[in-house]
């Protein structure tokens, strides 16, 4: 009997449990999801072809496979039902048409959802999905670090429809985080921070005490973050640089500058402006700001340290930006006479150079502690820079389980990875005490671009045929007297040359050669002027030699230059035979006038034109109106469609147009 | 195989029965989230206007750019109220594309169809909509 009564049950609960299954998956909420896109997307619908369409969709699992990036499996359009429909746009949620992107929804197919946007591909529960279940794999990204997802494939500097992105890896570029960092692709990046070996004869305890407090307080430019140093800390670090050995041909040079006379300080104000420091400098905050304040610099460098400097920054810093201007010995002394008058801190005690007297065991625990901060990460130490990086590598910190990320003291925090990254980029040292990542003191957006960049580290590469890697340039500059020129007067701090340089200047020298005339470059070398004359940052007058301009711009001609770019469109004919009357009623219909100056009239924002036919090849002109993206994918000038003929008629006359360079001048 | 999916469901089963006591979770008091969070697609726009656009429309779109300066007639004010309830999304994207002169306006507005995107207007277009009015 009991046997018949126990058999009797287990068969029952055994019907029950084989109804588990079943009725679990009948219960899914993706189901009700489905019936209720259907009845959506039909009333949206716009033939009724359509919403039959949409209604006879049967209720299923729906995927995108993708064997190519590492077999990913997303399911996320099982509920996503409309991200690729255009009559889904603006539907409420889960059913509305992905938004534009680069990849979608065209590519849907080929990049898949997880790619971008992580969570757990797979799943088919909203929770899992998500990754907002306990047990639950990769939680989605945040839209506010969405772009973190392009870094992943794409490991140019600049990525296009990704500003946040962009911003983000040119903050860590800027404030050195792979100094101590390391990452995939970044193992050549070194830190633009100064060598220290000449600080005993540049400056005085004071001062440094000042400055290692908190260094944004005495430059507002400075990259250094602040490394939050107790008194004693910094007391044995000025102990430690104020006490080392300078270089004995630094040292020489810093004392005969020293001793030199005063130079002439109104001669030095006209010098330091056509010198145009505030292309990289600031006074008073007015300069483009990459480089250090310089209000105060007379307060913060003594007068020996700085006229050798001004003549040799390379001597100092081989990595530094800045260029080796031609002055001669009296010039480069008016310009500091200029700079000790008139950029001092008149606040500050009159002891703030003072050479410090050095306590040899100050000094000693000093070295420790530049050891324990991993100070010697940017600026080098006297046994030269380590190989071995001082902080945690970055690759895979954006696969970071948060379980596994140590949360210390802030328990204010949502335990995810995106929360604990923002509070680690914001304030480093407030998860436990003895951390030595100092604090970068970013605005809130900052820390959103940054937390974005670094949620593109991902474990793993992503497979070779989603890489995009940043283009090698095919072009080389050369070697010998051309490139030690173009190296002295640090060309590339500001001009790019194919995927080199810095983006300081607003013209790129990829195709110089083809774009100004030989003549003109040369004047212009020599005695540059503004060419526009609303920007900030321009062109300085290096004082450079007319041997080294010409120099320059014969290499210039051959090396830079690119074959679309035609010889002579007018094909031996002269401008005046093409129609520039005819150029210039298109000049004026086209509103060209809104962005360039001519004569008096006219906007900022592009070059002038009065002396284009001096300075342009019509080669150039004819090629940039053709299409002036080809030549600078940025650039504001808009594409008129122009056909052969009108953009030919524009450039003859264009090239009519002569002003000798001297009279140009005017806007320094 | 069957065998196997019914033990999977039983232990499954069972978990939640013993998972079900929950843990009290210890919630987040004061999150750190980023600033105001911005759609993607708006940050294109931004991202657009600010490269194109605000070197005469200026910061706020206001028409006060740098280059405004000597211009005549001056850019538009694009966050003007009036105006923006005047032009539909589609007449903005327009004046857009083919310029002041196309729209039987200031030639100095240039034409941007054959530079920005369709989908880059769009964005812009968004964008214009969100900037605070005045």
């Amino acid at each position: 009997m009991p046997i018949r009564r126990l058999f009797a049950l287990t068969s029952v609960a055994f019907l029950v449990v084989l109804a588990i299954s079943p009725a679990k998956n009948a219960l899914r909420s993706y189901r009700a999801y489905q019936r209720r896109f259907a009845v959506l997307a039909a009333s949206r619908a716009r033939s009724a072809q359509q919403a039959r369409d949409f209604e006879k969709r049967p209720v299923a699992i729906h995927q995108i496979w993708l064997p190519q990036l590492d077999n990913r499996v997303d399911r996320c359009t099982t509920c996503h039902l409309g991200v690729a429909d255009a009559v889904m746009k603006g539907a409420p949620p889960p059913f509305a048409a992905h938004p534009w992107t680069p990849h979608t929804p065209v590519r849907i197919d080929r990049y898949g959802c997880t790619s971008c946007h992580a969570g757990e591909g797979p799943a088919t529960t909203e929770s899992q999905a998500h990754g907002t279940a306990k047990d639950a794999g990769p939680p989605l990204l945040p839209v506010a670090y969405i772009e973190a997802g392009c870094g992943r494939c794409h490991s140019t500097a600049t990525v296009p429809a990704a500003p946040l992105l962009s911003r983000g890896r040119a903050v860590m570029d800027r404030y050195g985080c792979f100094a101590c960092h390391g990452a995939r692709g970044r193992e050549a990046y070194r830190s633009g921070a100064p060598p220290l070996s000449s600080e005993p004869v540049k400056t005085g305890a004071v001062w440094l005490r000042r400055w290692l407090t908190k260094p944004r307080d005495v430059d507002p430019n400075s990259t250094m973050p602040n490394f939050q140093l107790g008194e004693r800390e910094i007391e044995e670090l000025a102990n430690y640089v104020l006490g080392q050995d300078v270089p004995e041909d630094l040292a020489r040079a810093v004392r005969a500058a020293g001793d030199e006379p005063a130079g002439d300080a109104a001669n030095g104000k006209k010098l330091f402006s056509e010198s145009r420091c505030i292309s990289c400098h600031t006074v008073e905050g007015k300069g483009q700001g990459s480089a250090p304040e310089l209000s105060k610099v007379a307060s913060a460098a003594t007068r020996g340290w700085l006229l050798a400097y001004v003549r040799d920054p390379h001597a100092f810093n081989p990595l530094t930006p800045m260029p080796q201007y031609h002055f001669s010995e009296a010039d480069s002394r008016d310009v500091v006479a200029y700079m000790e008058d008139e950029f001092r801190d008149f606040d500050a005690p009159k002891d703030i150079l003072e050479p410090l007297r050095v306590n040899r065991t100050l000094a000693e625990a000093g070295e420790k502690t530049f050891r324990k901060y991993g100070c010697f990460s940017c600026h080098g130490s006297p046994g030269g820079r380590t190989a071995e990086k001082f902080g945690p590598d970055l690759d895979g910190i954006g696969d970071k389980k948060a379980a596994f990320l140590d949360f210390g003291r802030r328990t204010d925090l949502p335990r995810t990875l995106t929360a604990w990254l923002a509070a680690k980029v914001d304030s480093p040292r407030s998860f436990a005490k003895g951390l030595k990542m100092p604090a970068y003191g970013f605005n809130p957006e900052e820390t959103q671009a940054v937390v974005t960049a670094l949620l593109a580290f991902g474990s793993q590469p992503v497979p070779e045929s989603y890489r995009v890697l940043p283009t090698a340039s095919p072009i080389a500059i050369p070697a010998g007297r051309v490139g030690h020129l173009v190296d002295r007067y640090r060309c590339l701090s500001c001009h790019q040359i194919g995927d080199r340089g810095g983006d300081i200047s607003t013209a790129p020298l990829t195709f110089e050669g083809s774009k100004v005339q030989r003549s003109w470059l040369v004047d212009y070398l020599v005695l540059s002027y503004s060419i526009r004359p609303i920007l900030t940052e321009r062109m300085p007058i290096f004082h450079m030699p007319r041997e080294e301009a010409t120099e320059l711009a014969d290499a210039i001609e051959t090396l830079f230059v690119d074959p679309r770019v035609p010889e002579d469109p007018f094909q031996g004919r002269p401008a005046s035979d093409v129609d520039p009357a005819e150029g210039e009623r298109l000049y004026t219909a086209l509103g060209c006038r809104s962005c360039h100056i001519l004569g008096s009239a006219g906007g900022y924002y592009g070059p002038p034109l009065t002396d284009s036919g001096t300075r342009l090849r019509p080669g150039w002109t004819f090629a940039w109106l053709k299409g002036p993206q080809r030549w600078r994918a940025d650039v504001r000038c808009p594409d008129y469609g122009l056909t052969d003929r009108d953009a030919l008629r524009l450039t003859a006359y264009l090239a009519t147009l002569h002003q000798p360079p001297a009279a140009a001048k005017g806007g320094k | 195989m069957k065998t196997m999916r019914l033990g999977v469901v039983l232990a499954g089963t069972l978990l939640l029965g013993a998972c079900s006591g929950k843990p009290a979770g210890k919630a987040a008091a004061a999150p750190a989230p980023p600033p105001k969070p911005m759609s993607y697609e708006l940050r294109l726009g931004r991202a657009t206007f600010q490269h194109y656009c605000q070197t005469c429309h200026g910061e706020t779109g206001a028409g006060d750019g740098f280059n405004a300066f000597n211009l005549d007639p001056k850019p538009r004010d694009l966050s003007d109220p009036a105006f923006q309830k005047k032009k539909t999304d589609a007449d903005l994207a327009d004046a857009i594309q083919r310029g002041g002169a196309g729209v039987g306006l200031s030639a100095m507005m240039p034409p941007w169809g054959r530079t920005l995107s369709k989908e880059q207007v769009e964005q812009v277009v968004l964008y214009l909509r969100s900037l605070p009015k005045h």
